[in-house]
This record gives C-alpha cells, structure tokens and sequence, in this order.
C-alpha cells in the first residue's frame, strides 16, 4: 500500500523523530511506513490522519491488485 | 503494581542465587548448583537494575515505553516466532531423515516427536485462535 506521508510530513517540515515521538512510535516504524515495507493498522493509520487533518483515503493510497497478491 | 511484581521477582531470584551459592560453600550442594546461583544473581541483577533506570531515567522509560508499545515491533516479534517455529519445524523433518539414512534409528524418535509436537501445538493455537478472532 502506497502512501504520502514522506511528501505530507516533509511539506509540513517535521522531521522523523518528532513525528515518531508524536505518534508515539519509533522512527525505525516511520521510516519503513514512508517506504512502504510496513502497513500501519487501521489504528496507527487513523492516528496519522488525524494528525494531518485529513482523511485516511488521502494519505493512504489502497492498491486492491497489491492486496489480493497478499 | 506490574513493576513491583517484577522488582519482587529479580530480588527472589537474587537471593534464590545467594542461597545456592551459600549452599555450596557450606558443602550442602554442588558446583552445578553454585553455578545456577551465580547466573540467578547476574540475571536479576541486570533486570533489577534495568527497572530501577526504568524507575528513575524518564528518557529511557520514554525509549522503553516506545519499544514496546510499537506496533511494528510487536508484528516483528510476532513474525520472528512464526520463522522460528516454522524453521523449527524444518529443521527437525530434515534432522530426522538424515537420522534414518544414517542409521541411528535410536535418534529418530526425538526429530520426528518434535516435528509431531510443533504440528499438534500449532493446531491447538489455531483451534483456539479461531474461535478468539
């Protein structure tokens, strides 16, 4: 699953520590979130939209062909 | 209260060490369990040590707090199992083959018994999984 928030945390100039320490994960987590090696859950996904303001949809791009190839 | 289970247990463990090694210098045991004591004392030493920073270095509690509340590590932790038990499962089907072909058939037993008991544990956990989720 794709998603923006290297562009959206960049574009807001929060570094990966302070994001990490905001969501209260480690910048190991955010670092494999950006790129894409790990899916958040449904939790952690609603926690980094809430903190952009937005909706999951516009942060997290879902890929059914990736889902379906598990 | 967690904590302070914890601190109890490394101090019981502690003296559960003192004791064996007291033991062996009043010739009550031997240097099997004089050895057991020390690694009982080096052991909750460390981990009574480690509550105590936990207790008082509020950077390292954050770290810690962090560590284990981290999704990705609790996925990780919960994926390095499964490798485990499934290399487990490998190795011992392998180790149990290579038994038969060398013909130590006395050995087989254990190899296979393992490979019997990690597939019997698995669909315990399963079966019970199934009906938790």
């Amino acid at each position: 699953m794709k998603n923006k928030i290297e562009q959206i945390r960049k574009e807001r100039g929060i570094r990966q520590e302070e994001f990490a320490k905001l969501l209260g994960v480690s910048r190991q987590t955010i670092s494999s979130l950006e790129t894409g090696r790990y899916n958040p859950s449904i939790f952690l996904a609603h926690k980094i939209a809430k903190f952009f303001d937005m909706t999951i949809e516009e942060v997290f791009l879902f890929d059914e062909e990736t889902n379906l190839e598990g | 209260m967690k904590t302070k289970m914890r601190i109890a247990a490394n101090v019981l463990e502690i003296l559960l060490g003192a004791g064996l090694l007291i033991g062996n210098y009043l010739g009550h045991v031997n240097e099997y369990w004089s050895g057991l004591g020390t690694a009982l004392i080096v052991v909750g030493g460390i981990f009574l040590w480690k509550q105590f920073r936990y207790r008082t270095d509020k950077a390292y509690k954050e770290a810690i707090d962090t560590q284990n509340n981290d999704e990705r590590n609790r996925y990780i932790s919960l994926k390095a199992w499964s490798w485990a038990g499934y290399l487990h499962l490998m190795i011992a089907a392998v180790a149990a083959i290579i038994l038969m072909v060398a013909d130590r058939g006395d050995l087989v037993p254990f190899a296979s018994g393992s490979v019997c008991l990690m597939v019997f544990l698995y669909w315990v956990s399963y079966l019970i999984l199934r009906r938790k989720y």
